[in-house]
């Protein structure tokens, strides 16, 4: 029977040089699918207890989604995974582009490093071939500059993922890239890849990937379509109007269940660029290191990072492989570079309201900066707000900063800074590992001002506002993420319309209800969680995802492309069960769950004096119970029962 | 499932240069054989052999054709959605995404960039999720949405 997975992998051991194929027994695609759940449930058996993310032990691993190649619509991500340097736990990253699809058309549905190569190397896999290569001339530079160098010489058909110097030069802040800037970004792996003296993959296969019922997946993904180009009137307003949105939302006391159809015309009009302004009158974006707040950053402030603005710099949209929304976009920019890939809402954020910055131009160029230098603009962004924040308390001074004037604002002083931490030089050394090793070196309480869980950066979604994002920036085995779940994703994706025994929203509810702590609540977070943790196996788009599940037939691709017959609330399980081996990762690399909490700013617990999260507080050690218990961890420490992991077949 | 290579061969070696995936090997004027692992049955072989020795999946013996009446992808771009899927089916990667914007929008749109290196396989056809390709015979300064038919330079072989 046709199945949507190639069964093996290859594991490359760069100490020696050796690589093996292995196969993967059925039974473990039916548990885990592949992509992240593969990735876990290799790193889970093969990475020896407290082996050093830094060290040869550690398992660098290419997954590939599921449901990549199989003719379904948002289904083209791979993931990254790895033990994080960044977290001490378990790290992963996701990305789009087209790397996905290549990793199957070389015969392997993941590819997994282990051991330090003596010397930098790349892999260059060719029909069933596969050779490490020397990149003695290739290190040192950029990951825009090594794609090209590699895509001439292999031709343009080849995948590239690489690292910049941020990588090479083992940043625990920075990722890998692919397509000419797209980052797999989070958990600090490129510092991995760095380490291990891996400068490129080179995929060039032409392995077909096939499906139980053709027929069937391109009639889903007929379906799939109707929806994602379905006409919204919210795209014929101008930019400055959907910032009026985020105004209303702050404003309103009455709220309904947000529908994913109205992101989605956001998305494909403006990219997550169209949250620039929404968010931040909302009460979504933090501001000034987490301290400020909508206020601090007006209507006409944020009307330089207007969408609409965004967009005019725009030559032509950007599709990741099987995508047919489009929110990516290939802009023109002024300066060195004259490309880069339009900035995200958590770029432009990062670096801009963040650290106060709202010079525009500034953030194209450091947009395509980091992304050649491999380095995560969310942390990077995050980290020089820290530093911003320590230098206006005088923790730090311009004699440490070696000049520059790091106040809130300065832009050329944001933009040197950001310079020195990708070349380690100066500061910029002591700030290249993100904002928790910073603040631990500068000591001087400066601690107080490093917002991060776990070690991790959030992302520009303040839980104050959505006090799911704090949730799951407290309690996923990947803390700090904002791709995982959040009280605004639960209504998006629509799962109790399949899925049995979930809590619907009511059809309009009061805004304080979003903050009450309940039953409900923890079933929905934890549902986010099983629905992302199988939608990053199956390689699966959130921004896709968000359109419903009905419309995005996530489960219907699944039971076609393999011919399984699971119903929604197995795949859940399947979600439920690679959650739960992620956590149990966590701690048998003796992570404290409750030590991944968010830090106490961002939680509110000096609740905020203005502004749209004026005075609110958001108990996450109460919801991080709740949670817990929706899993079968144990309420009070987080860590999987006996019995949970027994019956999830987790050995 | 593969395509095998019969007792008919006499070893030119016309299939082993056209096939994408590297699958056929053999001495020069001896029998070739395919590597069952490797072919993606994309069915190049068969339409290069002129021994007529190549055998498709179900059995049946491939005629050889003209490589200027090979079928080739027409993109109808009011259905395409830019999903890039057809450039990725492709094993020998002659369609492309352009780096400008289509006529009537703002997506990019796939094109046959290297209509000369394009093998009429059809995977593009076949895997394109809204049916927006088809493949059909080259005519001579035909009008498609492609952009290298548009600048007039065909597929002539």
């Amino acid at each position: 029977m046709n199945k949507p997975y190639m069964g093996k992998i290859l594991m490359v051991d760069l100490s020696n040089g050796t690589m093996t194929e292995e196969t993967i027994p059925d039974s473990v695609y039916e548990q885990y699918l592949s992509g992240m759940g593969l990735g876990a449930y290799i790193l889970y058996n093969r990475i020896p207890t407290g082996a050093d993310p830094l060290g040869p032990e550690n398992i660098l691993g290419f997954c590939s989604g599921f449901l990549t190649g199989t003719g379904s619509f948002f289904s083209g991500r791979w993931t990254l995974v790895g033990k994080s340097p960044l977290t001490g736990g378990w790290g992963d990253a996701n990305c789009g582009g087209t790397f996905s699809p290549a990793i199957k058309h070389c015969g392997y549905d993941a590819i997994f490093f282990k051991g330090i190569s003596p010397k930098p190397v790349y892999l260059y896999v060719k029909n069933g071939k596969t050779t490490l290569k020397d990149a003695a001339d290739i290190w040192g530079q950029d990951a825009v500059e090594t794609e090209e160098t590699l895509k001439k010489q292999y031709g343009p058909k080849a995948a590239v993922a690489v690292i910049g110097p941020a990588g090479e030069k083992v940043s625990l802040i920075s990722g890998v890239c692919t397509d000419k800037g797209r980052i797999a970004a989070r958990s600090g792996l490129g510092a991995v890849m760095g380490v291990k003296k891996l400068k490129a993959v080179v995929l060039d296969g032409v392995q077909r990937i096939v499906t139980h019922d053709p027929a069937a997946m391109k009639r889903l993904s007929k379906h799939c379509d109707k929806w994602a180009k379905f006409p919204m009137p919210l795209s014929l307003l101008p930019g400055s109007l959907i910032a009026l949105v985020g105004t209303f939302l702050r404003l309103t006391t009455v709220l309904f269940p947000f529908d994913g159809l109205l992101y989605k015309t956001i998305l494909k009009k403006w990219g997550t660029g169209g949250l620039n302004q929404l968010s931040i009158e909302w009460g979504d974006s933090p501001l000034k290191n987490w301290e400020g707040s909508n206020r601090d950053f007006p209507l006409k402030k944020s009307a330089k990072i207007n969408p609409d603005i965004i967009k005019n710099a725009e030559i032509v949209k950007y599709h990741c492989y099987s995508c047919p929304m489009g929110c990516g976009g290939i802009c023109a920019t002024k300066g060195k570079y004259a490309h880069t890939h339009k900035p995200e809402y958590e770029s432009m954020l990062a670096l801009g309201g963040l650290c106060m910055n709202e010079d525009l131009d500034s953030l194209f160029y450091l947009n395509e900066l980091l992304n050649r230098a491999g380095m995560d603009t969310i942390s990077a962004g995050a980290t020089a707000a820290f530093a911003i924040e320590c230098y206006e308390k005088g923790i730090i001074t311009k004699e440490d900063t070696g000049g520059l004037e790091l106040k809130w604002g300065n832009t050329e002083a944001i933009v040197a800074l950001i310079k020195k931490m990708i070349a380690r030089e100066g500061i910029g050394d002591l700030l290249a590992d993100g904002s928790k090793i910073a603040a631990a070196k500068i000591g001087k309480g400066s601690g107080e001002f490093t917002v991060h869980a776990g070690g991790q950066e959030p992302a520009m979604h303040d839980g104050r506002n959505d006090p799911g994002f704090n949730v799951h920036y407290s309690v996923e085995p990947t803390p700090g993420r904002h791709t995982l779940g959040a009280g605004l994703y639960y209504e998006m994706f629509q799962l109790w319309k399949r899925v049995k025994g979930l809590p619907r929203p009511s059809l309009l509810y009061m805004k304080g209800n979003k903050y009450k702590i309940n039953k409900e609540k923890a079933q929905s977070s934890a549902a986010c969680s099983k629905f992302m943790s199988l939608a990053n196996g199956a390689g699966m788009c959130m921004f896709g995802i968000f359109i419903g599940i009905k419309r995005v037939p996530t489960f219907d691709w699944l039971n076609a492309a393999t011919g399984w017959k699971f119903t929604p609330e197995e795949y859940m399980v399947i979600g439920e069960r690679i959650q739960t081996l992620k956590q149990a990762f966590n701690v048998r690399h003796g992570i404290e769950p409750k030590s991944n909490f968010i830090s106490s700013r961002a939680q509110g617990k000096v609740p905020q004096k203005e502004g749209a999260n004026k005075g609110r507080f958001v108990d996450v050690e109460k919801l991080a119970s709740g949670y817990w218990e929706q899993f079968g961890w144990d309420t009070t420490t987080g860590k999987p029962k006996e019995e949970t992991l027994k019956k999830l077949g987790i050995k | 499932m593969s395509y095998t290579i019969t007792e008919k061969c006499n070893g030119c070696g016309a299939c082993v240069r056209i096939c994408p995936a590297e699958a056929i090997s053999g001495e020069k004027k001896k029998i070739h054989t395919i590597d069952a692992d490797l072919c993606i049955e994309c069915g190049a072989c068969g339409r290069v052999c002129p021994q007529s020795a190549l055998l498709d999946t179900e059995g049946v013996a491939c005629i050889m054709v003209k490589r200027s009446e090979w079928l080739k992808p027409e993109i109808t771009l009011s259905t395409c959605v830019a999903c890039g899927i057809c450039i990725d089916a492709c094993p020998v990667g002659c369609l492309a995404m352009s780096e400008r914007p289509r006529e009537k929008g703002v997506d990019p749109f796939p094109y046959l960039k290297d209509a000369k290196a394009c093998i009429g396989c059809g995977f593009c056809c076949r895997e394109c999720p809204v049916d927006a390709i088809a493949m059909s015979k080259p005519v001579k300064a035909q009008k498609t949405t492609s952009e290298i038919s548009k600048d007039g330079t065909g597929e002539s072989t």
